[in-house]
């Protein structure tokens, strides 16, 4: 039995497929008339009727009849699951008024019954050809809203078909584009800002949205504007982005625009945004997002008139107040308690035997105290083992614990200190003096490496750490030159200083340097440079791996060459391609792991699908012993994919396949890869693979889930990665070098006590912090090859981290920038994109009042009315200014 | 939450002995022994199966943004898709794991015989019951997935040692596979006389929120869980549910109250437990649970452990209704004839709150549920169906086909090839003299 049309079976669409069975139609006719209400046979009567009137001979009649049919179907309402009974029953009339058009002259009537039609059309309408649109186009053009959303959302539908149809005809699109105008105008006033963008988007004409947006919209379309930019494929997202920045700066929602300025990397609009926002305290604010990002930025007096201003603002940039903001965050949480690496193990949760564990490699164990130490109390200025004696005035015991560390041990030892008292760089730089005049190599370096630790996010119109660092640089010890390179590469991070530029290139191409101060030179100038796509460092980085022997090719520090050269391009996708064409000439030793850490430095945080592709590919060879360049590729999977949360699960799971099917050399990099993805955000199933990892046959892929356990917990002191830790300190305990990794991670997991976060990813998830993430890619980089560099002497490497660290913190103040405490709530991030009116941002949320800390995937939002935050997103420092329009209950 | 969260009644494990087993196997050093997270099945959720799972995608209205997040995934699935066929062209796994699987064979020995895992001691060792005899404890071979094993499930065993040597991993109950329609019954909506309104209604609470979640979410509402269908006996309850199984895309699962209550302790609540994974499994999904009131009816004091035991079915079933974990993609479809016996708990609003009632068809319903049973009957000219259509008595649906049915039989006895109006006036009066108990039609009239 086919269909009753009279039941309400399917939707609109299915309707309009449904033929209804040509044989003996008479029949069917009379059946349904027999099922009808009265009311609906008195309505399907009437419409009959009209259509015949229709076509009658007297254009008056006519008008008439036109007019009342308008009247029944605008009258229509219908439920979701229906069809309008008017359009159900003029539809087997739907070919006769066609036709009847056809015949009609010229005339107002011809028009309005164009109406009609493209309203029939809807749902009679064949698959493909657009007659809604055909009719429309013919019509009177009257008020598109008045026939239905229905209607519009279908007509935009066909309105895109048309346009990809024409373009490639290359015909004219005026009158589609004036259409284009009415559906646009319709649907940005009817809380449809999606189904705006995604007509303006397939007709290729978003700058129309410019005149459409108001002040009730604007927010909602940019929002889906940069969402959507996510995941558009190459210039459209650029273009997507500048609509949003147009539209943002149009509303004066300058933070916003500040944003996308940074995100797009485009100075210009930041100077443009400073210069058109004429209030101090939100140009304070934007200092702050500046700061927060890591990128140097000089103010002129274009963009801050006032001189005092100025110096005011650019101090908010070069971060002079956060060690000081950090601090009153560690007051107020109550943690100011320095902890010794003892009560981060702890061992006494362990039954009996872990107490043994002390036994083995003593020096290791205090090289890995070090370390835990300086990650534990990082910035808070004081710890148990190397500040202590220097306050009590005894002497000789902060030597003492110095001095427990073996050669290089020593180095890493000293420069803790730096990492200890990071960002206070007046009473950091007093303190670590004293080991400048020690008589130990390694201490030296330690102390310069400290230097530069210190310094390291912070800008200083006096340059203490060029100053004091530079003088070493040519020294003749290796360790020493290291130390000061590396120090100054992480204390001007981003910064592009062209004086250390001149200072270090000659390094790169000096013939009788050491291979070892070589390679963190590139680094170093990677760091500085990162993201500059600095020709002349390219230049001098390529031709230093040229002028290596095969030999040093074969050295585990030889990594750092081709990464370093990958830092400059960071994030800068097609701009590395001249490099990459250059480096395909290299040793083939080297060229397919400079080939990769290249492409997977271009396209990180872009998330890029091709370039994924691409490195699986290479990640699918099952290769012959001694090439290492597959490490890098699957590293680059998630530098790429790390972009957006669906890409990141996403390549969470490719990575499971690599897993499966890799030889070792790939699933040593798969924990590493895991860690980078799910950095500081310890997601359940990644914890789980990690854990499962961190007992794996082969030691170093069980040495890199260890570490990577400590990279996703990294800050948050979570309590099942601590256990898992902790059993595994006991596991391990007989193997000096496991053990010493686990050591590490704890020392992660508890980082700044639990204050920082390593995520290089900030405001809300949209901006990537190109020097965190240098740091962070440096260090598995490292790690690929571990025994070789953090077990061996380069443990030093691990202080690159400080480049990712952040306090993880709300932080209010006032408009002076005095910390200003009112309640915040803080709960699960809500995806709040293309729904419409104002939902919840926030789920499970909970009260706290600021300062707060803000987990992965948290979000804040201020729960009393008296203040108006200055910046929309609630994270690090935001600036809270009174709401003139706040009265206290009573 | 699935079925690792209460501890279920058959379920031997001593409380808290997952995280003493924790601690105790790192004790013995042996760095080649994998982490056993003995004593607990992992959730489904983890490991591969986790990955097997796909992100969420916000938003839900059909947008761009959407178009681009899913083509997004389905990129990655093509890459995935692409690499492991790679990796199986170059290596191909077949011959390996032929290989390992014949070794494995070897060790496991033939006969195997089936048990009971008791509990686990470590990571190696267990005990274990077979079906006749007592307990042994027993070493556990190194290639068993001892992450899937947990105390209470079906384990093979070595026919002589009684070693484990594999694990018996129905996933589902073989109950609940069978409640799966697989094949579309074949009641449609034509073939539903009236019920406009409820057709409707159940559409909008059904189906419309599988097919169409973005209307609720731009409303602002959380759709409907479920609905209940009541009405007498025989007005298309059953039918309806059968129309909507027939057009839907999504899976169909259908139950009767009665196949819940099981004969053993625990299995009935189980079963519920069992039914509701499988449809998250397979969701969207919608399940169907006729004639409810066999386990849904009022509590009162149970004298018997079967009553009792009745009442922890329904119990669960309220909690799965409940959902810990947000059961989006499954809808629910109760069915009953004596909705005042159910207990009020399992009507709720959140539960099911809404309730579709099916009255007995009206004059103009009658008629359309005449033409239907009688579109495929030869009729002779005489036959004036108006007559029954107008009626007074009170029919069902159901009497109404079995009137059709019967004067199609009448007509069969007699051999004729036509049914005849005289064919249903019997046919009629037979029905309604059983319905009525004995009493012919028109006796007291
Ligand atoms: N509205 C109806 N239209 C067509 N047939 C019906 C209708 N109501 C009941 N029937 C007939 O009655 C039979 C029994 O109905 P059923 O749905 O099983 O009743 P219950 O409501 O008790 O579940 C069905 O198989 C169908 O043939
Ligand atoms: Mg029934």
């Amino acid at each position: 039995m086919a269909p009753d049309p009279n039941s309400t079976s399917s939707g609109p669409r299915e309707e309009a497929s449904v033929k209804v069975p040509s044989k003996d139609p008479k029949k069917k006719d009379e059946k349904k008339d027999e099922d009808l209400s009265d009311e609906d046979l008195a309505l399907k009567q009437q419409l009959e009727l009209y259509v015949e009137r229709v076509q009658d001979s007297d254009p008056g009649l006519q008008k008439m009849a036109l007019e009342s049919m308008r009247q029944e179907i605008r009258t229509a309402t219908s439920s979701m699951t229906s069809v309008p009974k008017p359009l159900k029953f003029l539809r087997p009339h739907y070919g006769a008024l066609k036709s009847f058009y056809e015949t009609m002259g010229d005339s107002d009537l011809k028009k309005y019954l164009a109406d009609i039609l493209s309203v029939l059309a809807l749902t009679m309408s064949a698959e493909g050809e657009l007659e809604s649109l055909k009719y429309r186009l013919l019509g009177s053009e009257g008020d598109i809203g008045s026939w239905g959303h229905e209607y519009v959302r279908n007509l935009a539908g066909e309105i895109s078909q048309e346009y990809a149809k024409r373009q490639s005809e290359e015909a004219p699109i005026d009158d589609l584009m004036e259409l284009v105008q009415q559906i646009v105008a319709f649907h940005m006033k009817h809380n449809a800002e999606p189904e705006a963008v995604d007509l303006l988007m397939e007709v290729e004409d978003l700058d129309l949205l410019v005149e459409h947006v108001d002040k009730t919209n604007h927010k909602r379309t940019c929002l889906y504007l940069t969402s959507s930019a996510r995941y558009l494929p190459g210039p459209d997202d650029i273009l997507v982005l500048d609509i949003a920045y147009v539209i943002y700066l149009k509303f004066e929602e300058y933070p916003n625009a500040l944003q996308i300025a940074v995100f797009l990397d485009n100075m210009q609009y930041v100077k443009q945004i400073f210069t058109s926002c004429d209030d101090l305290l939100q140009k304070k604010q934007f200092c702050y997002i500046l700061a927060r990002h890591g990128v140097a930025f000089e103010l002129d007096d274009e963009m801050v008139v006032d001189n005092d201003e100025r110096e005011a603002l650019q101090d908010i940039i070069n971060n002079s107040k956060l060690s000081e903001g950090y601090l009153t965050l560690a007051r107020d949480i109550e943690v100011m308690e320095p902890k010794s690496p003892e009560d981060i193990y702890k061992a006494h949760l362990l039954d009996g035997r872990a107490s043994a564990g002390a036994s083995v490699d003593s020096a290791r164990q205090n090289l890995a105290a070090t370390f835990v130490n300086a990650f534990v109390n990082a910035g808070f200025g004081q710890d148990k083992l190397m500040t202590v004696a220097s306050e009590a005035s005894s002497g000789g015991s902060s030597g003492n614990w110095l001095f427990k560390n073996k050669e290089h041990g020593k180095a890493s030892a000293a420069a803790s200190l730096g990492m200890i008292l990071l960002w206070d760089v007046d009473s950091g730089l007093a303190q670590i003096d004293k080991y400048f005049h020690s008589n130990d190599n390694h201490v030296i370096a330690g102390a310069l490496l400290g230097v530069g630790i210190v310094n390291c996010g912070i800008k200083n119109d006096c340059d203490p750490a060029l100053a004091l660092l530079a003088d070493y640089i040519g020294k003749e010890d290796p360790s020493i030159r290291i130390g000061a390179i590396l120090g100054l590469g992480l204390a001007y991070a981003g910064c592009q200083n062209d004086q250390i530029r001149c200072k270090l290139t000659p390094i790169l191409n000096d013939a009788k340097a050491p291979l070892d101060v070589i390679a963190f030179t590139a680094i170093s100038l990677g760091f500085v440079y990162v993201g500059s796509c600095n020709e002349e460092i390219a230049q001098a980085i390529i031709f230093a791996l040229m002028d290596r022997s095969d030999s040093e090719l074969g050295e585990p520090l030889t990594r750092l060459l081709p990464l370093g050269l990958g830092l400059l391009y960071l994030g800068k996708q097609e701009s590395v391609e001249a490099t990459a064409e250059v480096s395909k000439t290299f040793n083939e030793k080297i060229r397919k792991y400079c080939d990769m850490t290249l492409l997977s430095c271009a396209y990180a945080g872009t998330g890029n699908v091709l370039k994924v592709q691409h490195l699986l590919g290479q990640c699918a060879q099952h290769l012959e012993k001694g090439e290492t360049h597959q490490g890098p590729a699957v590293l680059g999977i998630a530098m790429v994919a790390m972009a957006e949360e669906l890409g990141l699960e996403m390549a969470i799971r490719s990575l499971e396949h690599l897993l499966q099917y890799g030889e070792q050399n790939i699933r040593r990099a798969v924990p590493l890869a895991l860690g980078l993805l799910c950095i500081s955000n310890p997601k359940v199933n990644v914890m789980d693979t990690l854990s499962r990892l961190s007992h794996d046959t082969d030691t170093e892929v069980a040495m890199a889930a260890v570490i990577s356990l400590g990279l996703i917990g990294a800050g948050t002191n979570n309590a099942r990665i601590a256990g898992m830790l902790r059993n595994l300190s006991s596991y391990y305990y007989k193997e000096a070098s496991l053990l010493f990794c686990v050591r590490i991670a704890q020392g992660l997991v508890h980082l700044g006590k639990g204050l920082l976060t390593l995520a290089p990813y900030h405001s809300d998830r949209f901006l990537l912090s190109p020097s965190a993430l240098a740091g962070i890619v440096t260090l598995l980089h490292a790690c690929l090859d571990m025994k070789a560099i953090i077990l061996g002497k380069y443990h030093y490497v691990l202080y690159v981290l400080v480049l990712a660290m952040q306090p993880r913190m709300l932080m209010t103040v006032d408009e002076d920038l005095k910390p200003l405490s009112v309640p915040v709530r803080v709960g699960q991030a809500v995806d709040v994109v293309g729904q419409a009116g104002r939902p919840k941002t926030i789920t499970g949320f909970q009260t706290h009042s600021t300062p707060v800390l803000l987990a992965a995937g948290d979000r804040a939002e201020l729960a009393t009315e008296k203040y108006i935050p200055v910046s929309p997103i609630l994270e690090g420092f935001v600036i809270l200014k009174e709401n003139p329009d706040y009265r206290e209950d009573h | 939450m699935g079925q690792g969260a209460s501890g279920g009644l058959n379920r031997q494990g001593l409380p808290g002995d997952r995280k003493n087993d924790g601690d105790k196997k790192e004790k013995k050093f042996e760095p080649a022994a994998p982490p056993a997270r003995v004593g607990r099945k992992q959730r489904k959720q983890k490991g591969p199966e986790a990955a097997a799972r796909l992100p969420t995608v916000t938003p839900l209205s059909k947008c761009k943004l959407r178009l681009l997040k899913l083509e997004r995934i389905k990129d990655y699935l093509l890459m995935e898709e692409e690499f492991v066929s790679n990796q199986e062209r170059l290596k191909p796994q077949e011959e390996k794991t032929e290989e390992d699987r014949s070794k494995v064979d070897d060790l496991r020995g033939s006969p195997m015989s089936v048990g009971n895992l008791e509990e686990l001691i470590d990571e190696n060792h267990a005990i274990v019951s077979s079906s006749v005899g007592p307990e042994y404890y027993v070493g556990i071979l190194s290639f068993v997935d001892k992450d899937q094993l947990e105390p209470g499930c079906a384990i093979l065993m070595h026919n002589k040692v009684l070693s484990v040597v594999g694990l018996l991993q129905d996933e589902v109950d073989p109950m609940v596979s069978v409640m799966k329609v697989e094949k579309a019954p074949l009641e449609s909506y034509a073939d539903i006389g009236g019920l406009d309104a409820q057709i409707q209604e159940i559409k909008e609470a059904v189906e419309l929120p599988l097919t169409h979640p973005e209307l609720y979410e731009d409303i602002g509402i959380k759709p409907p869980k479920g609905v209940i269908l009541y009405g007498e006996p025989g007005t298309g309850k059953t039918l309806l549910a059968k129309a909507v199984a027939n057009s839907t895309s999504a899976t169909f699962l259908r139950v009767v109250g009665s196949e819940l209550i099981q004969k053993y302790l625990g299995d009935g609540p189980k079963l519920v437990r069992e039914l509701f994974r499988v449809a998250d499994d397979l969701s969207p999904s919608i399940v169907f649970i006729d004639e409810i009131d066999a386990v849904g009816t009022k509590r009162y004091d149970a004298h018997s452990g079967g009553e009792r035991e009745i009442q922890r079915t329904m119990l669960e079933l309220l909690n799965q209704l409940d959902g810990f974990d947000s059961r989006g993609d499954v809808k629910v479809i109760l069915a009953t004839n004596r909705i005042e016996s159910l207990d009020p708990a399992l009507l709720r609003p959140g539960r099911i709150d809404r309730k579709i009632e099916f009255p007995l068809p009206d004059i103009k319903t009658r008629r359309r549920i005449f033409q239907i049973h009688t579109s495929r009957m030869t009729l002779a000219d005489d036959v004036n169906l108006e007559e029954f259509v107008m009626t007074k008595d009170e029919f069902s649906g159901a009497d109404i086909k079995a009137i059709c049915t019967e004067a199609g039989l009448l007509a069969l006895r007699e051999r004729r090839m036509k049914v005849t109006h005289v064919d249903f006036k019997k046919a009629k009066e037979k029905v309604m003299f059983k319905k009525k108990e004995g009493v012919p039609e028109g006796l007291y009239m």
